[in-house]
């Protein structure tokens, strides 16, 4: 019997029976074969404390999902004028229903995302309609490769790729229904699935998740004819759109304040998981949370950290994960291990990905949080710390300088030395360093919170039904 | 004070972003794009940033200066442009010739910053907007204050800030109803002097409510 870290290594899952529901399609899964690519055997095999203490037991399975929350959950975070927003702004669209569509239904940020949103679309009486598609191990292969060549990664396109790539999304077409008034389809996978708009009296939406700053040009210049069908696109930073003739609108990524990553937690919990990782709550703790990948420079937060402890005492929580089911993340690891040395006040967390409790309690426990990324996507680990008013220190990448305005919700460094730097300052200054927590707080509250990214879509909707009204009377 | 004739609709307005065709990656560019960008855009990134960054009490003022600052390094002209101030203005066009003339002349004194790229690009944006009611209406005083008190910070900006594009007047939808309706033209003027720069959204709520319940209880005690 393969240990869980093997598994996780060697199989990705995939929805491929001809399900029609997130539910079915969880259920109705394979495991597919990751190729062999020759990298290094990851040195980590379980979860681990990287300075030689064991994790607790109670992180090592999984805990039991909590059911999403209802509306009136957040009246006390956002207001009871925001939610009376959302009601007016759901009240003319009564009658009016969506329909999500993307490519899995466990797993991801996409998927995270829409076990949030469905439910509270539906509360508002806007019923949302969620599919998955539906494909064999070729046509994952093919999207996987045209995800990493949307990054930039070169890629060779053959006709092959995108005979499988159009076999699939006809097959798709071919099985879904659309008879709703807006159909949002999430990612480059089903992007296909507009062959369909014809016969539709929907608006269509492609939402995009990932960076198309810097696409391989062939892999772009296949898809782009089916983009440019939609009537609008909707991207998660300026900086990750493309010029296209049609209307992009900007969502930004949100976390859910009621998460088990996000929601408030008693002291007492707070303490316990400190406690038990070794966690010294009586003295500063400067924490990072990412994955153990050279993007987030976690080598360079421990040099930030040695440079700043010349002049201020702290700790520092490096903690994550990635190097158990991932070979190069436990190259990583070893890399950060070696750089942290035999410094006891450097504890390093190779966390198993269901831990999000415990990274709640970490950053709430943390003095500082730091996110010293060399290339980010959104980074929503940094809206996280914000969230939870942490003074954060992070790299000017990516989505980073959407949520921290220098100075004043966060600082934004761009060296180890400009990092360490901040680190000094930030705990040696604490009414500053409390100040632009609070207001990256409310940065956080007023643009990249669950609840906002359901106002998005109500008023989307109606601004796509507004315009095509206007159409249909030509005005 | 007289009893109002006609309610206070408290309305409040939601904004989608939408990523614009323009794009600044030198300051050159930044003046050029500001001549030829849509009226919304110089909207979006003066009037309505505001509002996404309401609880900023001091040090942000437009996405323009902060640029300039942030990604440019220019802090001379970052001053310039913050220290724009939209209630200046009644319609975008004059905002939008001012913004230009600040670049310019700094352009003109700095002639070698104007090609130097930014660490980021500046992207224009704009933003649909959807005018939605609130709950209240008062058409009292006392009915007044207590929706002030409710109402969300984008009512706020909504009555407060947006509301001079809509009058063409140097006013606020508040000042007008506290002077037309209630007849206290002192309360309005004073609401009218309120600085949104060196305060938070819900700062100018609290001296809005301040001055509102001052000029109550003096016209009581008169």
């Amino acid at each position: 019997m393969k240990s869980q870290s093997e598994d996780q290594r060697a199989t990705v899952t995939r929805s491929t029976a001809g399900s029609q529901t997130p539910a079915e399609a969880a259920e109705a899964t394979t495991e597919i074969e990751v190729p062999d690519i020759g990298a290094p055997e990851p040195v980590a095999t379980e979860p681990s404390r990287g300075n030689g203490r064991p994790l607790p037991p109670s992180v090592l399975t999984p805990p039991p999902p909590a059911p999403p929350p209802h509306l009136d959950d957040y009246r006390n975070i956002i207001g009871q004028a925001h939610l009376d927003a959302l009601q007016f702004l759901a009240r003319d669209l009564k009658g009016k229903s969506i329909k999500m569509v993307n490519s899995t239904a466990v797993g991801g940020g996409v998927a995270e995302i829409l076990n949030r949103l469905v439910p509270l679309l539906a509360e508002l009486e806007v019923p949302t309609h969620w599919d998955v598609i539906t494909g064999g191990n070729d046509f994952f292969e093919v999207t996987k490769a045209f995800h990493n060549a949307l990054h930039g990664s070169s890629y060779e396109l053959t006709k092959a790729a995108q005979e499988i790539f159009l076999m699939y999304n006809e097959q798709n077409r071919e099985r879904l229904q659309f008879g709703e008034e807006m159909v949002v389809i999430h990612d480059p996978q089903p992007v296909g699935l507009i062959r369909s708009r014809d016969k539709t009296r929907a608006s269509w939406v492609w939402r995009c998740h990932i960076d198309l700053s810097n696409p391989d040009a062939h892999v772009w210049d296949f898809l782009r004819p089916f983009v440019e069908r939609y009537d609008a696109a909707i991207f998660s930073s300026q900086s990750f759109a493309r010029q296209l003739p049609i209307p992009q609108y900007l969502f930004y990524p949100c976390i859910d304040p009621l998460s088990e990553k996000n929601k408030e937690l008693p002291d007492a919990v707070v303490q316990k998981i400190c406690d038990d990782f070794g966690i010294d709550r009586s003295r500063p703790i400067v924490t990072q949370v990412s994955r153990f990948d050279r993007l987030k420079d976690p080598v360079g937060v421990v040099h930030a950290y040695k440079l700043a402890k010349k002049y201020v005492d702290c700790q520092l929580v490096l903690a994550g994960g990635g190097a158990s089911d991932d070979p190069e993340g436990a190259v990583v690891l070893q890399e950060v291990k070696r750089a942290a040395g035999d410094d006891r006040d450097i504890i390093i967390l190779d966390l198993p990905p269901w831990c999000a409790l415990e990274i709640n309690a970490i950053q709430r426990a943390s003095t500082i949080v730091v996110q010293k990324s060399l290339k980010e996507g959104f980074g929503l680990t940094v809206t996280e710390a914000l969230w939870k008013g942490k003074p954060t220190i992070a790299g000017a990448v990516g989505g980073i300088p959407n949520q921290i305005i220098h100075k004043l919700t966060g600082v934004l460094v761009h060296s180890v030395e400009g990092c360490a730097y901040q680190i000094r300052y930030l705990l040696t200054h604490p009414d500053f360093a409390k100040r632009i927590g609070a207001s990256g707080h409310e940065h956080v509250k007023e643009n990249f919170l669950m609840t906002t990214n359901v106002k998005r879509w109500l008023l989307l909707i109606r601004i796509l039904e507004r315009a095509k009204s206007r159409r249909a009377t030509g005005r | 004070m007289r009893t109002p004739d006609k309610p206070f609709y408290f309305n409040t307005s939601e904004h989608l972003l939408r990523i614009g065709r323009q794009k600044a990656t030198t300051l050159c560019e930044l003046w050029q794009a500001l001549q030829t960008c849509p009226d919304d855009s110089i909207f979006q990134h003066t009037f309505c940033t505001l509002q996404e960054h309401h609880f900023i009490q001091q040090g942000f003022s437009n996405d323009f200066a902060h640029w300039c600052l942030s990604a440019c390094n220019e802090p001379v002209l970052a001053e310039q442009l913050a220290s724009v101030d939209v209630r200046e203005f009644t319609a975008i066009e004059g905002l939008r010739r001012r913004m230009v003339s600040i670049v310019d002349d700094f352009l003109q004194r700095h002639p070698r910053s104007g090609s130097k790229a930014g660490h980021e690009p500046f992207y224009f944006c704009a933003a649909d907007i959807v005018v939605l009611p609130t709950p209240f209406s008062p058409d009292s005083l006392p009915g007044f204050l207590d929706g002030l008190k409710q109402v969300s910070v984008h009512s706020i900006h909504h009555h407060f800030i947006e509301a001079r594009l809509r009058l063409h007047l140097m006013s606020n939808d508040f000042s007008q109803w506290l002077e037309e309706e209630v007849g206290l033209p002192q309360a309005a003027d004073a609401i009218e002097r309120i600085d949104i720069y060196t305060n938070t959204m819900e700062g100018v709520r609290q001296q809005i409510a301040t001055i509102v319940e001052q000029a109550s209880n003096w016209d009581n005690q008169n």
